[in-house]
């Protein structure tokens, strides 16, 4: 063998100051079928003043990697090997070896750790001064100081001080709520900010914005940030470094254009291939094979070789040690045959912007074919109906979805992006009359669907009912946990298929388990959700709503629960159910990359809604390659990419919080956030303008596609980005 | 509109339901006072009309008149607040009442205080240890107490305390040949006499030391307690502000069931007891056949309830930030 | 029983390293896959019909291992089921087969006021006017069984019943439903059921306790109705609505389950209030009577003065161990019933040969829901 076998990373190379290291670390903890160990002796030194990021999937130990970093595993788990940590001046100290009370110092002074859920990590019953407070005076440090630093840091987060801190925690938004625990966890000027997905939840345009702060941060206050995620574009463009971690263990440590450029490691070339995003040709994006590895038994050599189109005896065996693969800084790959990977393995993005267009398929409509369903200035409204005789309550309507029109036709493919709260979902509902709309029709097939139906949750025609259904969002509530899979799946059967007997029952649902890759199926029938695995979940409720045999089916964020590299094959599923079954989706998602893939691949429409309302729609290359909205640019701006960056483009949004529902902005309702905002916009509507080319179909409502517009002549709006007032409030409506 | 205004309409409501419901079983429910005066008194007198003017007399309701008129002067009697007028005792029943309601306030305050305040304990301890000999134990202790009827602990008690060892009173309210009054003998005499019927409500203090126990096991696994410690936050802090705080608010509901299940457990304290307050009328009233007392003690029993019950809930706003009444989501 | 919109909704990994996720990724068979497969006699799963035959006899197997079995090995495992079963199982023994074994008793059966222990004619003594004690109450515990029964069983149905329709219907019906029920909820209960029985004179057993149940539903209702109100909204629930699944099946099969834990333990604390609430009245006299029973021996021997007579005290004793004995059983069972309708520990149970048997213990009680 001719590589080399360095010892690359336990060499403190020089040059670099490192703040902290670990030294064959491990996380453990004893359950009744063995040691599950949950980080397996990971090595790495992080640098002074840089933004690592971490990347794995669930169940891959990141959120250990974040807690041993402060020594803070929860019991029963134990830390062994070494972390040492070097302050700027003095002597390094070791961080596992330290007693209560330092630990209690070295903690949030030296380092600090924002949590995934920044929904939970606030006392509910304590204001946020307090919080602030206690942990200034569990310190020892100046109060009235540290206060005023508080309120520069939520400044400097565009937020209002005076307000956050004499709020309640349950007053805030999440992205409300993830500021200011950021604020709260650099209160006391650490070195160094351990983030475990501190994202997660959050909107696509929160998520971004929150981004480009914490750039801003970290040259402010000279911080070392480790970004913990499972979103690997999310990082691409903000890390210095990016170290992959799979099965508990590193697979790849590098610089972040290095991992992106060239990545060496086979599993960072899968995951790169499975991850969606918006630039790279469809064709390329596929699935990873396989499973991760259950912490209990790890496999022997290579924690990867199950899955590896490289694996060979000697990675069955001999643990890859680090390799350098780098010929800048350190770049640490664990892997024996990395060359190999690099000239083997395709990697998607290696010359990205490949001018593709060539749609797998095409279902376009001309204008005079039949809509399946139709939507006719629908609107929803929320909160008015509930004033019974004893409910004095307050009635506070919120209008979800206003005046909304839109056809959907046979084998058609629509999918709804927009942030929380602006009415998608409740849309999505409305069209598969889940959801009685306050006004405005639906017809299925120039039938409306509501006619003759009393109540608000049932429609009365039994055809249209079953022709159209819907798949969750979570897979964790999608199915009932009280019943097996058996039982989840002959619901649909006893409905519908009544002629069938038991013994055909199971015979067809085991032929649709298999039929989906669930299999044996005979074991999975028997099976509780609970014993499924996120995946499984999310295709059984598939098949679910597919014996029903309908004609449309809203697949509400189907896919954004799963793990990035489960999404693509999901969705991969969908469309070829779609296939087989002639089916149409309305799909709903958060995510513009997720809505590209599925969109582009079937070739069918994007829709923008903001607010309640639609504010462009298209085909999916329109949307993502000439989006004509503003909001539709935001939010293209707002997805990560898997490119780094030179000059990170300016946050296209004025304010960052949505404003409050229930005191909606006048005339276009995006002026509070737009850049390009004229006077005209606060108080003229925009109508949907069709711009439809032979390049695809595009219908817009913004003034500036009209170029005699009125708008052009208006003065712009000029605001700075905190935005004092109403605007900022927020209300999570969930969409 | 404010949600505390909506909770004061629901109490009137139910004052209202209440008198409303106790009009109906005066006047229709079989075996109704009513009928009673008509059926079995009326007979008796020399002139059966009388019948009708006593039922007036005691029940506020006149069996000639409408049932509209009926109802309207037995509900503005009750507003001007006049129960009607008990026959045993020849007074009117708002007087007879006036006197026991503090009586049965001060027993059964303290009784829930008590036992809340041992249950709130006894399950942080138990919670602290989770799973050592201590909670198991206790587990036990909470699980055999809550088993126990209070009324069969309050004869035990009453056997081994008063009647064995002479500790207490074996009834009565108050210290004999005592001056009434702000005196110390005086006021003495009433916790000792208060003792014995206190403590038989204890048996509550295990239900919820188990609930205490749970919500504080919960408490301690939530994510805002680990960032509390990382913070590094004095474990006084986290133990009162976090965890007592947070597992305590959600047994305020639990408090607020207990009052009212506690009047309708005085009824039998106060009857072993001798002790007199609202339950010991109602219960003598009974025994009397004196209809008018016993739909007085019933009415003003449950208008304490529910004054404890909006008391509860009003105050609950004041210590739990998030409370805005309950939430009536339409879909 | 609130459910926060905390709960991280699109990772909601908290134990990341400890869940073992990925997942099986085998591509999906092709359409053409299956067509090859079957030989070209079915041209889609959607078609396929049984080739293999379920006889009735493996059905009834599996329901027995359902409804039976399962229950049977998560039981068998809590100590606290075992000896709440048990005693439960004394007691319905005594109400059925004692009474064949044990003569009733009249009074002047025996000398008055004999010990405990002391004559073996009347191994618990006898009371003031010379009944045996021992005989009173072995029969007592047949009227307390039924009305124990009656009482608990339509505080179940009334409670649920109003809480699952008021919770899932919402609007106007939820209005009426939940002002009736708080109302109930503001009435205490043991002077409504005196004032009741004053007036009505209940004197079969099983109707008692369904006067008894009329202080003990609301409370349920209000939680079933709040618990219902959030399962509407989970998204099983919406899918069953989609696939127009009758409201009836769907609140039995998809909501119901749910309910159950709660539903049974509450069940069994509603026989123990009924009980205790029983006692109490035929202690204070004020239900009329005709039969001995526990709260009827309780009065005359507390009447007789068996507080303060030392050789009357077991005529107080006994009745008093009766009925915290039911009780203690209730209490332990309900402490472990709830077990076993959760699928967690259903699927542990069933499948404890085998490699999946061993499930995380991490799972989230949906009993947990504070009661007093
Ligand atoms: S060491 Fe072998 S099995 Fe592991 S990633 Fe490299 S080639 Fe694949
Ligand atoms: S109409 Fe005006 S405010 Fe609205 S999107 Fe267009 S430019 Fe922005």
């Amino acid at each position: 063998m001719t590589i080399s076998e360095s010892d690359a990373s336990l060499v403190d190379s020089t040059g670099t100051d490192t703040i902290v290291e670990l030294r064959d670390t491990s996380v453990s903890f004893g359950m009744d079928r063995g040691e599950s160990r949950v980080l397996n002796e990971v090595n790495i030194d992080i640098e002074r003043n840089e933004i690592l990021g971490v990347i794995g999937e669930s169940g891959s130990g990141k959120s250990m990697f974040a807690s041993a970093l402060l020594d803070a595993v929860p019991a029963p788990g134990t830390t062994t090997g070494d972390v040492i940590y070097h302050p700027e001046d003095g002597d390094p100290v070791d961080v596992t070896g330290l007693s209560k009370s330092e630990l209690k110092q070295f903690r949030w002074e030296e380092i600090s750790m924002v949590f995934q859920g920044a929904m939970s990590s606030f006392n509910p019953v304590r204001s946020v001064r307090t919080h602030f407070v206690e942990t200034l005076s569990a310190h020892d440090y100046d109060v009235d100081a540290g206060i005023e630093r508080a309120k520069d840091l939520l400044e400097d987060l565009y937020l209002e001080p005076e307000r956050m801190l004499e709020s309640y925690p349950h007053e805030l938004s999440g992205g409300m709520k993830q500021r200011v625990l950021i604020a709260l966890s650099l209160v006391l000027e650490p070195e160094m900010l351990v983030m475990d997905e501190p994202t997660a939840a959050l909107d696509l345009l929160m998520q971004q914005s929150i981004i480009s702060l914490l750039n801003e941060i970290q040259e402010k206050h000279d911080l070392t940030i480790v970004f913990i995620t499972h979103d690997l574009p999310l990082v691409a463009d903000l890390s210095d470094r990016l170290a992959v971690l799979y099965a508990f263990e590193f697979a790849e440590i590098g610089p972040a254009d290095e991992i992106l450029e060239r990545p060496a490691h086979p599993y960072t070339r899968a995951l790169l291939n499975a991850t969606p995003n918006l630039s790279a040709p469809l064709e390329q994006m596929r699935p990873i094979e396989g499973e991760s590895p259950d912490p209990v038994n790890i496999p022997p050599g290579c924690s990867y070789h199950p899955r590896c189109p490289l694996a060979d005896e000697q990675c069955k065996s001999i643990d890859p040690g680090p390799y350098d693969a780098g010929d800048s800084r350190n770049h640490d790959v664990y892997c024996h045959h990395w060359e190999q990977s690099i000239d083997d393995l395709e990697r998607a993005f290696t010359e990205s912007n490949s001018d593709d267009s060539p749609a797998t398929r095409n279902a376009s409509h001309s204008d005079d074919a039949e809509p399946l369903v139709s939507l006719e200035d629908v609107e929803v409204q929320f909160g008015s109906e509930n004033d019974g005789w004893l409910d004095f309550g307050e009635s506070d309507v919120v209008t979800a979805v206003d005046g909304i029109s839109f056809d959907i036709y046979e084998n058609d493919v629509v999918v709804l992006v927009g942030e929380s709260g602006c009415g998608k979902t409740t849309l999505g509902k409305t069209a598969v009359g889940l959801q009685r709309p306050t006004d405005g029709t639906i017809e299925y097939k120039d039938r409306d669907i509501w006619k003759g139906s009393s109540g608000s949750s049932t429609l009365e025609d039994e055809e249209i009912r079953r022709a159209l259904q819907i798949v969750h969002q979570d897979p964790g509530s999608s199915l009932n946990s009280h019943q097996r899979v058996r039982s989840i799946l002959s619901t649909p059967l006893n409905r519908w298929h009544p002629d069938l007997d038991g013994n055909d029952r199971r015979e067809r649902i085991l032929a649709m388990l298999e039929y989906v890759g669930i299999s044996p199926p005979e074991d999975y029938i028997e099976r509780y959700p609970h014993q499924l695995s996120g995946g499984e979940k999310q295709r059984v409720a598939l098949i679910r709503a597919m014996l029903v045999n309908p004609d449309l089916i809203l697949a509400d964020e189907a896919v954004s629960a799963l793990d990035v590299s489960l999404r693509v094959s999901i969705m991969d599923l969908m469309i070829e159910l779609q296939d087989a079954f002639d089916t149409s989706f309305l799909s709903v998602s958060h995510d513009l990359s997720n809505a590209r893939y599925l969109a582009e691949k079937t070739g069918g429409r994007i829709g923008v809604m903001y607010l309640g309302e639609l504010v462009e729609i298209g085909s999916a290359e329109q949307i993502i390659q000439n989006p004509q909205h503003p909001y539709t640019q935001a939010l293209r701006w707002a997805t990560p990419e898997l490119e780094q960056d030179d000059d990170p483009d300016e946050n296209p949004i004025r304010t960052i919080d949505v404003p409050d529902q229930k005191n909606m902005p006048s005339g276009c309702r995006y002026h509070t956030r737009c850049p390009d905002a004229r006077e005209t916009c606060r108080t003229q509507k925009p109508e949907l303008v069709d711009l439809s080319n032979e390049d695809g179909v595009q219908r817009t409502a913004c003034f500036r596609v009209d170029d005699d517009h009125e708008y052009w002549d208006s003065e712009p709006i000029t605001d700075d980005a905190v935005d004092g007032d109403e605007d900022d409030d927020h209300v999570n409506v969930s969409g | 509109m404010d949600w505390r205004i909506r909770r004061l309409g629901q109490s009137v409501f139910t004052v209202w339901a209440v008198m409303t419901l106790t009009f109906v079983l005066t006047r229709f429910m079989p075996g109704n006072p009513i009928d009673y005066f008509l059926v079995e008194v009326g007979p008796d007198l020399d002139d059966p009309a009388q019948a009708y003017e006593m039922a007036e007399l005691y029940m506020n309701i006149n069996p000639e008149d409408p049932l509209y008129i009926e109802y309207y002067d037995y509900m503005t009697a009750f507003m001007q607040g006049d129960l009607g007028r008990s026959m045993s005792m020849n007074m009117p029943v708002e007087e007879v009442l006036a006197i026991a309601i503090p009586w049965t306030l001060f027993v059964m305050s303290w009784a829930v205080f008590l036992g809340f305040t041992a249950g709130i304990a006894i399950g942080a301890v138990m919670a602290y240890w989770e799973g050592g000999k201590f909670d198991t134990a206790l587990t036990g202790y909470a699980t055999i107490i809550t088993s126990i009827p209070f009324y069969v602990l309050a004869l035990v008690l009453l056997t081994i305390f008063a009647y064995r060892l002479n500790w207490f009173p074996t009834g009565g309210r108050q210290p004999e040949g005592v001056e009434p009054g702000f005196n110390f003998l005086y006021l003495t005499g009433i916790v000792h006499h208060a003792m014995l019927p206190v403590f038989s409500m204890f048996v509550t203090s295990g239900m919820a030391a188990l609930t205490m126990r749970g919500n504080s096991i919960r408490v301690l696994g939530s994510d805002y307690l680990r960032v509390a410690r990382l913070r590094g936050l004095s474990d006084p802090t986290i133990a009162i502000h976090y965890v007592a705080r947070n597992a305590i608010l959600p047994m305020y509901t639990g408090l607020m069931i207990a009052i009212g299940s506690m009047f309708g457990g005085a009824v039998v304290l106060e009857e072993i007891f001798v002790y007199r307050g609202m339950g010991w009328y109602l219960i003598e009233a009974v025994r009397a056949r004196d209809y008018p007392l016993m739909m007085g003690a019933f009415t003003v029993i449950t208008i304490a309830v529910v004054i404890a019950l909006l008391i509860a809930d009003l105050t609950y706003g004041k210590i739990d930030p998030r409370a805005g009444g309950e939430n009536r989501e339409a879909f | 029983m609130k459910r926060s919109e905390d709960t991280n909704q699109f990772d909601g990994r908290t134990s990341d390293g400890l869940d073992s996720g990925g997942d099986l990724e085998t591509k999906p068979d092709s359409v053409e896959d299956i067509l090859r497969s079957d030989g070209g006699t079915v041209d889609s799963p959607f078609e396929r019909t049984a080739t293999v035959e379920e006889t009735r006899r493996d059905r009834i197997d599996r329901k027995l291992k359902d409804y039976l079995w399962t229950p049977w090995s998560i039981m068998r495992n809590d100590w606290r089921a075992i000896v709440g079963v048990s005693i439960l199982v004394v007691y319905l023994l005594i109400g059925t087969v004692g009474v064949y074994l044990i003569d009733p008793t009249h009074p002047t059966h025996g000398e008055s006021l004999v010990g405990p222990f002391e004559d073996w004619s009347h191994p618990l003594g006898t009371d003031q006017s010379g009944q045996d004690i021992l005989s009173m109450t072995v029969y007592s515990t047949v009227p307390i069984l039924q009305m124990m029964g009656a009482g608990a069983l339509f505080t179940i149905v009334l409670g649920t019943g109003f809480g699952l329709v008021s919770g899932y219907k919402g609007g106007m019906v939820d209005t009426v439903l939940s002002s009736i029920t708080d109302v109930f909820i503001n009435i205490p209960g043991l002077p409504l059921v005196i004032v009741l029985s004053v007036l009505l004179e209940p004197e079969h057993p099983a109707l008692v306790g369904v006067l008894l149940a009329a202080a003990a539903w609301a409370g349920l209702a209000r939680a079933i109705r709040s618990q219902v109100l959030t399962l509407r909204g989970e998204a099983f629930v919406e899918a069953s609505r989609a696939m127009d699944v009758p409201t009836i099946s769907l609140l039995r099969k998809e909501i119901l389950p749910h309910l159950m834990p709660y539903i049974v333990v509450n069940l069994v604390n509603a026989a123990r209030r009924i009980i205790f609430a029983a006692v109490a009245l035929y202690f204070l006299g004020i239900l009329p009577y005709s039969d001995a029973n526990w709260g009827v021996m309780l009065e005359s021997a507390y009447r007789a003065g068996a507080v303060y007579r030392p050789d009357a005290i077991h005529w107080l004793l006994v009745p008093m161990i009766a009925i915290s004995g039911i009780s203690i059983g209730l209490v332990l069972l309900g402490q472990s019933l709830d077990r076993v309708f959760n699928p967690r520990a259903r699927a542990r149970h069933e499948r404890s040969d085998d490699g999946k048997g061993s499930e995380p213990e991490s799972e989230p009680n949906t009993t947990n829901v504070t009661q007093m």
